[in-house]
This record gives structure tokens, sequence and C-alpha cells, in this order.
């Protein structure tokens, strides 16, 4: 095998006798040994621990020589690698100890990725991102911060080093550099940055050519030097030899937006650096997308492939209700615009108040913030976690949406609603766990309170909703029903009254809330909760065991349960609704009377001259009227066929009826 | 292939809607649709009796689904009420063996049946567009319904698995079927929502707000008419009309039909209620 490359690792005592060997590869400083720039394929100034590869004609001329050296090494820190060893994936198999020379010197190949495969680019070799900040009031340092989090998306291990302290020799020998530094008083360097400043203007030229930079001005351009400190790094580097991959950004005080723009480039570019350190400037926007998880297709290891999730761009017309309370105007605005399919609504809302209009109001967050949801096209979302072309069908190649707030809830400003109503109401339901004293289990260390895992899991499932103001906007009751509890209020007030941690005085309270006329009889229609969102389904049911729960404690009396009961009672009987039963039993004298003077009695009757049928459809109407007149309904219903297995079921299932 | 389907009328077609009972015949006849009778069929519960016991209106549902079963036909209704509630029942089945087994043990003691969950519920609605093809249905058409129409879908069948091939929050196929009879589709919002007919003998007050709004919304967005794929709700919508404009204060009177009376309509049937509804839209128009 061939030698392509040679380390150094730590543990280094500088004895000097690496380079009185091959002073033209190996530099002896004051605490470790470098491996010249002029030698190396990378151009870096370092102990190369990134194996980056000796060019050919030092390999050629020095192979000898870097084996005498290795060998002469008292501590053994000396690393040649050869061409087997390059290619291996584990670091610890490359670092082998050095090994015999080979026969014969080889031009070796070096250690670089393809370029063309992002995967091994944002994982294969040094990936280390230095991160400098000069800063006086902290800015800077919370800046760099963000942006060492930040770097993990581009595959890069980011290390913020404050400048006080930092050596500055160690720059040669790091690929990829990003500084950020604020400007103090007339232009002057802050104080932590000053001394490091000092020793840069001192390097030689050429000394930092290995390295890829770029860098975050931070200023105020209410100062006659604006950025100044920044502009001043920004030429150093370049003087000494740096490439600068992404233009500097010169920050004013609100330097958020821009400094989060520039990193967007800067961590994009810079990750596009290989561990060789070659940069490799067409991966540039396939990393931006990388990072902002359009992944490309994997192979599963049963080789399946998952599709690529890639989306072209909708035609997307959005009309977003507006309401500006300082001139009590409503309406709404329309932009039409081409975006990409796989934005989520969230992420389109913020580029229209970026690009369109900064006025418009909507509460941001992150993704799956419940506060941020929102009505579209009827549908209720949570706008950061879904994606553009998913949330309503593309009609003839354009996607129409209407943007409104949660209904239900007062509206502040555009799509901005007030969700304190909902909170008063949840407040009123004392939303605290009052707990009976229990048994425990005794463990090693202690009574332990314990839950059926399954009773657990059904409580779990019943206040696992994503977004409160969500799935209160779900009952097409709450902006009708004043004082309405609501079902996320009412939800978290049964799983409450079904804990078996709750106490008996708390489970009574929250019987006594859900059977209030503001409980959950005030629901009205509960298909209204079932249809929105994912957990629609399991609250429905929940909300649908609560009411009978409460219809059962109150033996089916009052308006509500006497209609359930009696529906029940005119299926037995005949196994058809009878109309006139339930009027009569439900609504009883005065509420028939109330339907004569309102107008809904006689609307019954006049039916056939709104549906052009018979006045009279049934002898009922000369026998007994009115049912049989217009729309009035039978006062007898035929039974449905074999009748008697109905009245089975119902005698097997539930006596009551 | 003839369309057949075992014909559910849902809960107000033999009582207080007998319109929907007289033009579903005739609708059938022209459409070329077979409606196999199901006489043993229950209501299906409507959401009510599940209130008192749930596995009560399943069981009562399963008989249904059993017969229809019996006679090797997914189920039809024009009742939107009916068709959420039958399907939703159907899915509850279809996903709990147990539960379904302990349902059959039920059936088959009580009435002697069982059932597969090899049974599908259809509403007219996606019947006609799914199935008859819209192409199909503006070739048949004799009367075009040259109005304004809003059409009204309410939440029970707008369910995921329950709207055929239509979307569950968005929907057009009543817009796109409402253009292939000659009309003009409004888009409103309130069309897949409640008016709160389960609500409507305990909770009016609210119900009352809840149909106003919806008669309101389509008449300031321009519809002379209204149609209902859900036969309950236009028991509200319509009955309860005057009731809700005046506990509201708002403008609430509209002609509202049902969904099979536009069809039989359209395609040229009971030509006098037409003229009625034409006399009518001309009278209360704005």
């Amino acid at each position: 095998m061939a030698i392509v490359s040679v380390y150094i690792e730590e543990g280094c005592i500088t004895c000097d006798a690496c380079e009185e060997i091959l002073p033209e590869v190996f530099h002896v400083t004051d605490d470790t040994c470098f491996i010249h720039a002029e030698v190396r394929l990378d151009g870096g100034y370092d102990r190369n621990e990134g194996k980056a590869g000796l060019k050919p004609e030092t390999l050629a001329s020095f192979e000898d020589d870097l084996l005498d050296a290795a060998d002469g090494c008292p501590v053994d820190v000396i690393i040649i690698v050869e061409s087997g060893e390059a290619a291996a994936a584990e670091p610890e198999e490359a670092a082998a100890p050095a090994v015999e020379a080979a026969a014969e010197p080889m031009v070796s190949e070096p250690i670089e990725v393809a370029g063309d495969d992002i995967d091994e680019l944002l994982s294969v070799g040094d990936r280390s991102l230095a991160i400098l900040f000069g800063s006086q009031s902290g800015n800077s340092e919370e800046l760099a911060a963000k942006l060492a989090k930040q770097a993990a998306d581009y595959g890069l291990e980011g290390t913020v080093y404050d400048m006080d302290g930092f050596d500055f020799s160690s720059l040669s020998g790091m690929k990829r550099v990003l500084i950020v530094c604020s400007t103090w008083g007339e232009g002057e360097m802050p104080d932590n940055a000053e001394d490091l400043w000092q020793i840069s203007t001192k390097s030689p030229a050429g000394s930092l050519s290995g390295v890829h930079y770029s860098v975050c001005a931070l200023g105020d351009t209410s100062y006659e030097l604006f950025c100044e400190s920044g502009k001043e790094w920004d030429e150093q580097f370049e003087k000494l030899g740096a490439t600068r991959l992404v233009d500097r950004v010169d920050c004013d005080v609100d330097y958020d937006a821009p400094a989060a723009a520039w990193a967007l480039e800067a961590l994009a570019a810079l990750a596009a650096v290989d561990g060789a350190g070659v940069y490799h400037e067409d991966m540039v926007e396939a990393i931006k997308a990388h990072a902002a998880g359009d992944v490309g297709g994997a192979d599963g290891e049963d080789g399946f492939s998952v599709p690529v999730l890639t989306a072209a761009a909708v035609q997307a017309e959005l009309s977003i209700f507006r309401y500006d309370p300082e001139q009590a105007s409503t309406g709404s605005d329309t932009w039409v615009c081409a975006m990409p399919g796989n934005l989520s609504l969230l992420e389109a809302l913020r580029t229209i108040k970026s690009t369109h209009d900064g006025s418009l109001s909507f509460r941001d967050g992150a993704a799956d913030d419940p506060s941020t949801a929102i009505c579209v096209n009827g549908r209720l979302v949570l706008p950061g976690m879904i994606r553009l072309d998913a949330v309503a069908p593309n009609r003839d190649g354009v996607l129409s949406l209407r943007v409104d707030p949660l209904p239900g809830f007062e509206v502040i400003r555009d799509l901005v609603v007030d969700h304190w109503p909902m909170e008063r109401r949840r407040e009123s339901t004392e939303p605290w766990m009052v707990a009976a004293t229990r048994e425990g289990a005794t463990t090693m260390q202690g009574p332990i309170g314990v839950m059926d895992p399954n009773v657990a899991s059904a409580l779990h499932s019943i206040t696992d909703f994503s977004s409160a103001a969500l799935l209160q906007a779900s009952s097409d009751a709450v902006p009708h029903a004043n004082g309405y509890l609501g079902p996320s209020v009412l939800a978290s007030a049964w799983a409450r009254r079904n804990d078996p941690r709750s106490s008996h005085s708390s489970v009574a309270s929250l019987d006594s809330i859900l059977g209030s006329p503001n409980g959950i009889k005030a629901e009205t229609d509960l298909a209204s909760i079932r249809r929105q969102n994912g957990s629609g389904v399991v609250i429905s049911e929940a909300l649908l065991d609560a009411r009978t729960h409460v219809l059962e404690q109150d033996a089916f009396t009052g308006r509500h349960g006497k209609h359930v009961w009696w529906y029940a009672w005119t299926l037995k009987s005949s196994g058809k609704v009878n109309d006139t039963v339930l009027y009569r039993q439900v609504l009883g004298p005065i509420g028939l009377i109330g339907n004569l003077t309102s107008g809904v009695t006689a609307r019954m009757m006049t039916g056939f001259t709104r549906t052009g049928g018979d006045m009279f459809y049934d002898m009922l109407a000369m026998v007994a009227p009115p049912a049989g007149f217009g729309k009035m309904p039978r006062q007898f219903n035929s039974s449905v066929e074999n009748h008697h297995e109905v009245v089975a079921i119902f005698n097997e299932l539930d006596g009551r009826f | 292939m003839p369309v057949k389907y075992a014909y559910h009328p849902g809960n107000v077609a033999h009582s207080s809607a007998p319109e929907v009972a007289d033009t579903m015949d005739s609708l059938a006849r022209a459409l070329g649709i077979t409606l196999v009778p199901l006489p043993g069929a229950t209501s299906c519960g409507a959401g009510i009796v599940r209130q008192a016991n749930r596995r009560l209106q399943l069981t009562l549902n399963a008989r249904t689904f059993a017969m229809a079963e019996a006679k090797g036909l997914d189920i039809m209704t024009p009742c939107a009420a009916t068709a959420g509630n039958l399907h939703e029942d159907l899915m509850t089945l279809k996903s709990d063996q147990i539960l379904l087994q302990e349902v059959n043990e039920t059936l088959q003691r009580t009435c002697g049946l069982t059932m597969t969950g090899d049974v599908a519920v259809h509403h007219l609605l996606h019947a006609v567009v799914d199935e008859i093809g819209l192409d199909k249905l503006a070739d048949k058409v004799r009367n075009p319904i040259d109005f304004v129409v809003a059409g009204y879908y309410g939440p029970n069948i707008q369910q995921e698995g329950a709207c055929g091939g239509d979307d569950v929050y968005d929907p057009n196929y009543l817009e796109q079927l409402i253009s292939a009879l000659g009309g003009t589709p409004v888009n409103w919002e309130a069309r897949t929502q409640s008016v709160g007919v389960p609500g409507l003998f305990s909770e009016d007050s609210t119900v009352m707000k809840q149909a106003a709004e919806a008669l309101s919304e389509a008449k300031s967005e321009g519809a002379e008419l209204i149609v209902s794929a859900c036969n309950l709700s236009h028991y509200v919508l319509d009955v309860y009309q005057g009731k809700a404009g005046r506990n509201a204060g708002l403008a609430t009177n509209i002609p509202v039909i049902h969904l099979c009376e536009m069809l039989a309509f359209a395609l040229g049937t009971h030509n006098n209620r037409l003229a009625l509804l034409r006399t009518r839209i001309a009278v209360i128009g704005d």
C-alpha cells in the first residue's frame, strides 16, 4: 500500500526530531507539530487530523524520510496513512500505527468526497465549524450559540469560541470559520476581540490559506462607523489568504432577520466544504434543501426505495381574512402566488408577511404551537403542521385557499383570535387535580400510586388533542351557545372525572359541571367535532360517553333526556322514529303552544304549499288532524318488517325502554 | 351495468317529508337506478339512540347491514344524517372484530342474522357523482335548474371515508352537480356546518341561531335556493326557518328543497312542483 498522508496525534512533546529529519513536511510549534501547508492538498496548516492527502511530489521525494520520521518519533504520534486505510470509514481504523514502506512510491489520491452524494458530503471526514464571536453586550455571543445549534442541520459540528484567549495559530488548521463580531463605540473592536485582532494583524499573508469563512457584522447605523469591526475581520481574513464563501452581512440593531438570512447562505456554503477542504459549490442548493427538510429518497435495508419527497411549485390563491380594530374594518385580501408545495402554511403566511404585507397579523410560533390554529377552507389546522399542497384540494390547477381566524373566538386582528374567554371557561371548571388518598404499591422507594395502564391510556387519549383552541372551534355550537363550556374544556373535565386519583368531592363537582346547562348537553351535534382533525373521533366518542353518563344521572329527565328516551322508545315501538310522540313528550303542552305561536306548526301544516305535494297525504288528516296535513309528522307509524326482531334486540340489550 | 342499491329512506321520508318518498321513486326511474327496499330496516338512530346505549344503536344498524348483505347490495340513502350514522357504525364494527363477533351473537340470537361487513353505505349525492357520472346526468337534464343554488352538505357525510371521492373539508360534489343541472352554485362556509338537528328539542335557542346563520349566509351570498343533502337538516332549515329568523334577527326566508327533489325536477319529473318552486323563488327573491 502506498503512503497517502501523514498526521500528528495528540501528545507531541515538541522534541524537534521530525523537523530535523524532514523540515519540508514537519514544523514543530510551541506545543505540537504541524504539517506544512505547502505539502498538503488541502493547503491547511495544522496537525492534519483530517488526514488531508500530501501532494504527489512530496510523497515521491520524501516517502522514506516520512517513514524515518515516524520511526524516530519518541512518542509515536506521527501516523502514516496508507491508501487502504484512507478509505476506511472509521477514524479509529484509519489511525493505525505507521507501517513499513511500500515497495514502490505511488501517486496518492486526495481524501475527499465525490461531491455528488450529499449524505457522504455531510457526514464523512472533518465536519468541524469554528464560530468566533467578538461581543460587548452579548448579542454576538448569543447569535454564535444559535449558529452552532443550527449548524447540526447542515452536518456540521459547530464549536463556539470566545475571541478572548483564542489561539490564532490554530485557525490555520481549520477549514470552516464563521466570525460574528459587533462594533463598539466609534468603530472599535469589542474588548474580548482586541487581543486576537492585534495578533491577526501580525500574521503572515497566506497563513489562513486553507480556511473558508464568512462574517456577520453587528452594528448600529446611528454611529458613523457602522459595523467597522466586522468589516475589518472580513478584510483581514482575505488578506491572510482565507476564502470568503459568502459575502459579509452588516446588521443594524434589529439583526435577527438579516443574520438569519445570512446564516442560511453561510452554513450551506461552509457545509459544502468537504473533509479535505474542497469546496463543492454545486452542492450548496442541495444542502439548503436538505437542511430545510426536503430530503431525498433513501434505500431501505430490504431494498425498498422511499420515494423522493419533493413538491413542485403550486399556483396558490390565498384569500386571507383581515380585520383592523382601529378602523373597525373587515374584509379579505387575496394574493396570487407560486410557492413550493412542500412549504408549510405557516411558512407561506410568513412569506406573505415578509414580502408583501408586513401588517398581516397571525399567531406565529413553532410548527406545533397550539395557539397558531387557524381555519382554511373550513378545515381547522395548525398551519405549521400542514403542507401548502395538502391543506385543500387543488382544482383546475389552482389552489384556492380561504384563510380565516378560528370560528367561535373573538378576533383581535386579522387571524389573531382571543383565547382568553376559553381559558376563563376552563378556569371555571377548576382544572386541577384534587386527589383522593389512595392505597399505593409498596416499592423499594416507598409507596407509589399506581394506575391501570388501560385506564391511563384511555385518559391520555381524551386529553391528547393538539390544540385546545382548535378543538374548541370544531364545535359548531360554540359560536352560538352563550356560556357553553365547549369540547376542549369538557374533554379535560371528563378525563379528570374518570381519573381514579380524583377525590369523591372532585368527581361530584365535575359531574355537576358536565351536567350543567353549559355542560355536555349544550353541544348540539357531536358530528361537527368528529369530523375535524385527528383527535376528533376520540374526543367526540369521549363526549358521547360523558353525555350518556349525564343523561343516566338525570334519569333521562329534562328535554334532552326525554328526547333520547322517547326516540329510543318509538324506535322500539315500530322500528321508525315517531316525531309526533317526540313533540308531545319532549316539548309538552307549553312547547307545543310555543310551536303554534312561533309559526312552526303552521309551516308544518302548510308544507304542501312549498313542496307541491298533497294537502292531505294521509287519512289521519280526517280522523286525527293536524297529522296528515302537509308536512305534519304522522301520529302512527306502520312497523318495520319483522318488528319482533327489533323488540328482541331492545329486550336483550336495554330493558329500560 | 344497472346500478342497484338496497334503499334506506332515512328517518323522515315516511312521516314529515313525504316529498322525499315521492321524488326518490321518480328519480330512481329517471336515472336508471334500481332501489331494492329494505322493509325491515329500522331508523339509523340519528345519533340519538347511541346517547342512551351505544351498543343498542350499533346492533340495530348491524341488523340493517345484515339484511343488505343478504341481498348482496350496498346501501343507499338520500339522507346525510342516515348515511353518516350508518357509515360510522359500519366502520366501528369493521374495525373491531371482537365487537363484531359480540354484535353478531346478539343478532343471531334475536334475529337469526349475522353480518360480515361486506357492505358499503352511499349517500345519493355520491352515488350520482361517483356511480352514474355527471356527464350522464347532464345528458338527462330536461328542466335546467337555472337558479343560484347553495348546496348544503351538513357535517354527517363530510367525514373521512363517508364522502365518496369528495374532499372532507372542502367538498364540491354538490357544486359540480348543481352546475351539471344548469344551476349556478354558491360558495358558502356554512355548507358543511351543523344546524344542530340532534339538539332541536333540547337546545332550540342555539339550534335556531345555527340555522339562521346558515340560511342568512346562503342568502347573502346570492343564493335563490338551498338544496340540502340532509333530510333531517332540511327539516330545521325549512320548517323552523321563520322562527330562526325572528330569534336571530336575520333574513332567512329562502326556499329549501331536498337533493332528491332538485334532481327529480331537473330530470323532468314533477313539473308542477318545479313550477311552484319557480314561483316561490320569484316571490321571495330579494
